[in-house]
């Protein structure tokens, strides 16, 4: 094992270009095989992101999308086929690795939350800042202002038993933001929030997204999010069914109150 | 633009390991709480049993040894008045070692040299065994192998070739039964045994004589008065008849002969029915029912004492009894107590042999059957914690998937769940230790009353405590091993597919 030098990277990220391919997937497969039945669920993928855009992802359930997801994300390993981040080949990461590009590079936000039920708030946000090697009371500092910034402050202390879906969803939300990361992944993130309170999350991602070049790719029915993203990708029974850039697709927005 | 440089990531410090892995507990009080109860209620009985253990031997060694000293006075007046067996000879030489001063009494008495002495104490030492061994079996056996010889006679008989062959055969043919040593090492016995023998009845003769001089100068005197002055003169007559008798030893045999001839002449006084019907009246019972232990029980307080000490008098005037030689120390009322309690005190000590006849054998002197109840429960108990943890592992897959997202290390969830097993076993174990102790404790207080007290052996109760508390972090750490290790290696999406 190579002696860990923070100072050093391992493997040097290309630098020439501003944009260039973040992720990119190279005839992605996965097969599961659970008591005798075989299901393939991605059958072929093959995309490229480039960094800084904000892409969603449609589709049916079943078609694949969630685990099209993990495979970007570098949760599950495919059956065949390759995905590079930042041109470097997940799978050939070791483990220490794997989880320092999962703690810092990396934020997930799931369809079922997935926060830790015996921490509080703001202990949840504040997990990944510990694992990157953050003091505790400059994590505690990061932590209340992320919280601030989903308009939870109030709740720091409260358990995630103690808060409705929503609420779950914005902490969910702050702790992938927690070590500022270069991709976020998210999985319906505002399906169980109100309007308002969907729009605001949705300009702080828009923020983080023009200001700070964060690849942020979703998985959404909303339409909100449709208006502001620059790629739409349809996936269908595991294959791309369609790409297409915003402006290539008519959204409209309708609203209840008229604005 | 954000880069993707890709390093290794760090490991998590200790202390912080542990901070996260208490909040894992806190949260899951009561789970946690049951792993504690199993590994306490293992603790609580491996400790009830060893400090019930550590305090029985303890206590056995102070009654032995107390036994002794108490004993000795009447153990020199049977030694005095009847003559040795061949039996009591042989093993009684074969526990000594050459320091004791029953070795140098058995050469002096069998007239044995210094050469001689060893071979015949490692004969009589295989004799004692032989003889342990046979006196043992149980009746079906016994007679399968020797019919109805016992003891001695069954090496006369063994000696008999065809004897010999009947009864290597019937031992072959019973099983489950371990004879002492091998076959050829008994026939090797048995041949030098006529050697042995008459080595043994030399010792015998020797003793005869000894005890034929030492009654010769008895005089008109019982064998427990002369030993009253085994300081004395008496005890110079002992030693002239080739008995070893040591001052020490001569200067409690005299103080024990005293007390058991006024013993002696006061249980032997609730015969008159006189004093029988004073101790019924007082003691509000019928006169028949007035046993020595009633006696000693009304004796045992200075004013019981002197009262009892009054009707004596009175019946010694009466001429009912004769009365008492007079003696040094008097028989006074304060003399009459001392005696009492004294009587109280070698009744615990018999109480408490009896309770502990059946200690022997299996772990730490437990016994067989404990040690067998011990082993299983331990087993039962262990395989209760794997259950327990594996339960708690099992539950928290989702937990560690999602922790694996936030950069957790393989590593770190591994330790996460060790070291949560070891808290928990050390506080069961602790708790289930101290709860131990106390019952084991209390227990014997029952059984031995104030023995206890003055035996406790308190260092061997904590190293008790010590491993037992040991024990309950080894079982608890290993029962985790196993599902932690299962868990860490999962990927993050397989852990979460499985809930």
């Amino acid at each position: 094992m190579p002696a860990i030098d923070p100072g050093k990277p391992r493997i040097e990220a290309m630098r020439d270009g501003d944009r260039r391919i973040i992720i990119r997937t190279v005839n992605l497969k996965k097969r599961y095989v659970m008591k005798g039945i075989v299901t393939e669920a991605l059958r072929g993928v093959n995309v490229e992101m480039a960094t800084g855009e904000l892409i969603v992802v449609m589709g049916p359930s079943g078609s694949g999308k969630s685990t099209f997801f993990n495979m970007v994300g570098g949760l599950d390993s495919p059956t065949s086929g390759r995905v590079f981040i930042d041109e470097v080949d997940v799978a050939q990461l070791t483990a220490t690795e794997l989880a320092f590009l999962r703690c810092r590079k990396i934020g997930y936000v799931f369809q079922s939350y997935n926060l830790i039920t015996c921490m509080t708030a703001l202990e949840n946000v504040t997990t990944p800042m510990i694992f990157a090697g953050v003091g505790p009371d400059e994590a505690r500092e990061r932590g209340m202002s992320l919280l601030e910034l989903v308009g939870l402050k109030d709740r720091w202390f409260h358990r995630p038993i103690e808060m409705s879906g929503g609420q779950q969803q914005r902490v969910a939300i702050a702790r992938a933001l927690a070590n500022q990361p270069a991709i976020l992944l998210c999985d319906e993130p505002t399906a169980n929030l109100d309007h308002k309170t969907g729009m605001e999350i949705l300009r702080t991602l828009q923020r983080l997204n023009k200001e700070r070049g964060v690849t942020i790719i979703c998985a959404t029915h909303d339409h909100r999010m449709m208006d502001m993203c620059d790629r739409l990708l349809w996936i269908r029974d595991g294959r791309i069914e369609r790409v297409a850039r915003r402006d290539e697709v008519h959204v409209s927005i309708g609203s209840i109150d008229g604005k | 633009m954000k880069t993707v440089d890709i390093r290794e990531q760090p490991r998590l410090s200790f202390g912080r390991t542990v901070r996260l892995t208490l909040n894992g507990i806190r949260y899951r009080l009561f789970r946690a709480a049951v792993t504690v109860v199993v590994v306490g209620v293992a603790t609580a009985f491996l400790t009830n049993i060893l400090s019930e253990s550590v305090i029985r031997r303890s206590v056995a060694r102070k009654t032995r040894d107390r036994m002794e000293e108490m004993r000795r006075g009447a153990l020199w007046a049977t030694r005095l008045s009847s003559s040795r067996t061949l039996e009591g000879i042989l093993t009684a030489i074969a526990d000594a070692g050459p320091e004791d001063p029953i070795y140098r009494e058995t050469a002096r008495m069998g007239a044995l040299t210094q050469e001689e002495m060893p071979s015949f104490q490692r004969g009589a030492r295989k004799a004692a065994a032989y003889l342990s061994f046979f006196s043992d079996l149980d009746y079906a056996r016994l007679r399968a192998l020797v019919k109805t010889s016992r003891g001695l006679a069954i090496f006369d008989r063994l000696g008999d070739e065809a004897e010999m062959e009947r009864f290597a055969a019937s031992l072959r043919g019973l099983r489950a039964v371990r004879f002492v040593t091998s076959l050829e090492e008994f026939q090797a016995f048995i041949r030098d045994w006529p050697a042995i023998e008459a080595r043994a009845r030399r010792v015998q003769e020797g003793y005869g004589a000894a005890i034929a001089k030492i009654q010769a100068s008895l005089g008109e005197r019982s064998v427990l008065r002369a030993l009253t002055d085994a300081a004395g003169e008496f005890g110079e007559a002992i030693r002239e008849a080739g008995l070893i008798l040591d001052r020490e030893t001569a200067g409690q045999v005299a103080d024990q002969a005293r007390r058991l001839l006024q013993k002696q002449f006061l249980e032997q006084s609730i015969a008159i029915a006189g004093l029988r019907k004073e101790i019924g009246s007082r003691l509000d019972i019928l006169p028949t029912e007035v046993t020595a232990d009633r006696l000693w029980r009304v004796l045992g307080s200075e004013e019981g004492a002197s009262w009892y000490l009054e009707k004596l008098k009175k019946a010694e005037d009466r001429g009912w009894v004769a009365p008492f030689a007079p003696d040094s120390p008097p028989l006074d009322a304060s003399r009459v107590v001392r005696l009492a309690r004294r009587e109280k005190e070698e009744r615990a000590l018999m109480r408490a042999e009896r309770i502990q006849a059946g200690d022997a054998g299996g772990i730490l002197g437990l016994g067989e059957r404990m040690s067998w109840l011990l082993f299983v429960s331990m087993l039962v108990c262990g395989v209760g914690i794997t259950n327990a943890m594996l339960m708690s592992v099992t539950a928290r897959f989702r937990e560690i998937a999602t922790l694996k997202c936030l950069g957790a290390l393989d590593g770190f969830i591994m330790l996460m769940f060790v070291l949560e097993a070891c808290l928990l076993g050390a506080v069961g174990g602790g708790v289930g230790a101290g709860v131990g102790v106390l019952i084991g404790g209390g227990r014997m207080l029952v059984a031995f009353g104030g023995l206890v007290f003055r035996s406790a052996p308190l260092t061997d109760l904590l190293i008790c405590c010590a491993i037992a508390v040991v024990l309950g972090v080894i079982l608890a750490a290993a029962a985790s091993v196993y599902p932690s290790l299962k868990a860490s290696a999962l990927a993050p999406m397989e852990a979460m597919r499985i809930e």
